[in-house]
């Protein structure tokens, strides 16, 4: 009804967009991949003080809208709250996205876009 | 939502007076029915945002867990092993698939989790000190993140069953609000059209009817009238010789039959 | 007979050392440290023995931050010993250097490999390892320029030098390049330590050669360990156990053959210290045993990795009951980088709420 078969079958991978730590523990959980050269893409991306909003929104595109094989997008809190517009305003069911807790910054849930809008809908 | 306007554009007659009954009996049915869907939805949903409320601050936990045991990594290796092990990444191990759940006709999908056989880009990691911490550290993490593919499920679901209940509720809402007044509304007009019809016909019976009764009292009172000219010039003839033309006027007089 | 002359050249240097190793924090500190709330405290405590390190971070810094503060100050002090050093004991903190420089070349190699600019790894090599010719690496593009590089550019060229050729850099995993420098490292340094006219037959050569023959050891049976399950072949395994070490010849032959912790714990049988340890973790009898402790979920004993390190600093501390060695200055930069570890160990655990394992540091004093 929502969503066809087809909208998700191909979606194995996870992505993630986080801080040093993060990425380093998730990758070695064993969700990294690179796909295969000429074009190789990562689908995780370190984000430090320098990176800029840009890369991230950029990342965020390419992990949500580009790529077809993605099924979970996992991002840290405090960079979502970086590109917060982008994220509030994404509703699409797939890849599902997840706001994730950092070592440094635990976990708000009043920040997190499911959790409100789970808020909003209750008139909580 | 009165008058001409709120009805469906019918001729009033009695076939389309079955047809929109017909028609309100499956708006209703179909009202039902929806009503009943969207309420199992709704409950599902409920218990949906209740689990991920739960699984959200679960993932807090285990995410803690999981960077406390990235950081025994760094105490036992004593050093940064972030920048090699993003390097070092090639294949996913961990990959999700989608399976799907059928809830009152809704298609969910729900991720599940597995790992490839075979690739392991980080097993020599920590060759030389700490590689324990590492192992444990990814056994840490997995779990942390089978507990993120669970968390994403949930969410999926979310995200599709409020779509899914919006779209539904807006139905029963339509067939509730639009759909049946109007079926209703429809009726009534054809009703009362139908009724106009008969009253009409009724009058134009007893129009009919008058008029015939007119007709047959003129033809018999021509019938009398010549009854009586004959009568009254049989009279004529035996009074001819006292009154003449005179008796013609006096026939005249005569009082009309009234019936 | 050595301390006759020693003064002359390394008296100012040993007394530096052993004024730094007195300000080693003791185990009254660390029971003030693990008392802290906040990293703010903590900060606080540190503050009669790291001063004006810790001054310019932000309130409440993160303990990556706290670390590399930490790091500094060891840096500096470093840099300041090796400047007044001469002769044999500048050769010798050298060597000391070359352990880091290790690291930084595979991170450099690893960086090549990707083809990722590689300047940009310069921040994340040990300041430790670093050498004058670094930046020069950065140039190369493709893994045989970099190998040229190293081995004109570095004094690590011996370690490559047969052993390694620029085909393997681009076919082995890095942890192999690495273990096997680190190999070749261990070896040259125990012989240095041993031939050196200034050395040999010193306390130096008797406490280096202790300490060495620990970390070569160590290296032995982790490697041993972590090679289980992966793809090391025990024929290249057993290339990378160093050439000496109280478990050379014998412990390492066995090691070499050992297919699971048994076998580990056999070869190291002989040894009574590592034999203690396989049986204070209870490794051994329960070949699952490393395995199944889930990270942070109160393993409260004490893992293998625990001990070698609590034996380092037992050595370590040992080495300062001697005059007249150099392995002072070894000794003092281990304790160090152990208190760092502790440090940021610490500041972890208070960062996130993981109170009961806060008792998890190693304090000798």
């Amino acid at each position: 009804m929502a969503a066809p078969p087809s909208a998700y079958k191909d979606r194995q991978f996870l992505a993630v967009i986080g801080d040093e730590d993060s990425v380093t523990g998730l990758l070695l959980a064993g969700i990294g991949h690179v796909t295969p050269p000429p074009d190789s893409q990562k689908n995780f991306l370190v984000v430090d003080t320098k990176t800029s909003n840009e890369a991230i929104e950029e990342a965020f595109e390419r992990f949500t809208t580009e790529r077809k094989d993605i099924g979970i997008l996992l991002i840290n809190q405090h960079i979502a709250d970086r590109i917060r517009h982008r994220v509030d305003t994404y509703t699409a069911a797939f890849p599902s996205l997840l706001e994730i807790p950092s070592k440094d910054h635990p976990y708000d849930p009043e920040k997190d876009s499911v959790l409100r809008r789970v808020r909003r809908l209750f008139g909580e | 939502m009165s008058g001409a306007q709120n009805r469906e554009a019918v001729f009033p007659t009695r076939q389309s007076l079955g047809l929109m009954k017909a028609k309100l009996k499956g708006a209703q049915t179909g009202h039902d029915l929806l009503k009943r869907k969207s309420e199992a939805l709704t409950k599902r949903f409920r218990e949906i945002t209740r689990r991920i409320d739960e699984a959200k601050r679960k993932m807090g936990r285990v995410m803690q867990i999981a960077a406390f045991s990235l950081a025994e990594v760094t105490y036992a290796v004593g050093g940064d092993i972030g920048y090699q092990v993003q390097e070092s990444a090639k294949s996913a191990r961990f990959r999700v698939r989608t399976k799907q759940e059928n809830v009152s006709g809704v298609f969910l999908p729900a991720f599940e989790s597995y790992t490839t056989e075979g690739n392991n880009d980080f097993g020599l990691t920590g060759l030389g000190k700490g590689g324990q911490q590492v192992q444990r550290c990814r056994e840490t993490y997995a779990r942390a993140v089978e507990t993120l593919v669970e968390l994403a499920s949930l969410q999926t679901a979310f995200v599709i069953l409020d779509e899914v209940i919006k779209v539904v509720n807006r139905r029963v809402n339509a067939i509730e609000h639009v759909i049946i007044p109007r079926t209703e509304n429809t009726i009534k007009y054809i009703n009362s059209e139908l009724d106009e019809l008969d009253r009409e016909e009724f009058f134009r019976l007893k129009k009919v009817q008058n008029k015939k009764q007119r007709d047959t009292a003129a033809q018999d009172a021509e019938m009398r009238a010549k009854r009586d000219a004959k009568t009254a010039a049989n009279q004529a003839e035996d009074n001819k010789e006292n009154k003449g033309s005179q008796d013609i006027l006096g026939e005249q007089e005569d009082a009309d039959v009234i019936f | 007979m050595e301390g006759l002359l020693f003064n002359v050249n390394n008296g100012y240097i040993e007394g530096i050392v052993r004024g730094y190793r007195n300000n080693l924090l003791t185990g009254q500190n660390y029971n003030n440290l693990v008392q802290c709330d906040t990293i703010d405290d903590l900060k606080l405590q540190l503050g009669p023995a790291y001063g004006d390190f810790l001054a310019s971070l932000p309130p409440n810094p993160s303990t990556s931050s706290l670390a590399a503060r930490t790091t500094d100050k060891l840096i500096s002090e470093f840099r300041y010993v090796r400047a007044n050093a001469v002769g044999s004991l500048a050769k010798f903190i050298d060597f000391l250097t070359y352990g880091y420089m290790i690291d930084n070349v595979a991170l450099l190699i690893t960086g090549t490999l990707h083809e990722r600019d590689t300047r940009e790894l310069l921040e994340r090599c040990h300041p430790l390892g670093w050498f004058e010719t670094m930046p020069v690496l950065c140039v190369a593009t493709n893994i045989e320029e970099l190998y040229n590089s190293v081995l004109i550019e570095t004094p690590l060229a011996p370690y490559f030098k047969g052993s390694l050729s620029h085909q393997d850099l681009d076919e082995l995993n890095i942890e192999i390049v690495r273990n096997t420098l680190y190999k070749n490292y261990l070896e040259d340094f125990h012989n240095f330590v041993n031939t050196d006219p200034e050395m040999a037959g010193t306390p130096t050569a008797e406490v280096m050669t202790e300490i060495l023959e620990f970390e070569a050891d160590r290296r032995a049976i982790n490697i041993t360990l972590n090679s289980f399950g992966t793809e090391l072949s025990k024929a290249d395994r057993k290339k990378l156990y160093p050439a000496f070490g109280r478990l050379y010849p014998e412990g390492s032959y066995m090691l070499s053959r050992a297919d699971d912790i048994e076998g580990v714990r056999l070869a190291v049988d002989g040894v009574g210290d590592y034999k203690s340890y396989f049986e204070a973790t209870g490794m051994g009898q329960n070949s699952t045993g490393a395995g199944n402790m889930s990270g942070g979920a109160g393993s409260d004993g004490k893992s293998l990795e625990d001990l070698f390190y609590q034996k380092e600093m037992e050595i370590s501390k040992g080495a300062f009951t001697r005059q007249f060695t150099f392995a002072i200055v070894y000794a003092w930069v281990k304790l160090r980088e152990q208190e760092i570890r502790n440090i940021t160990w610490i500041a972890e655990c208070i960062a996130q709420n993981q109170k009961e394992r806060i008792g998890n540091y190693i304090s000798v004093f």
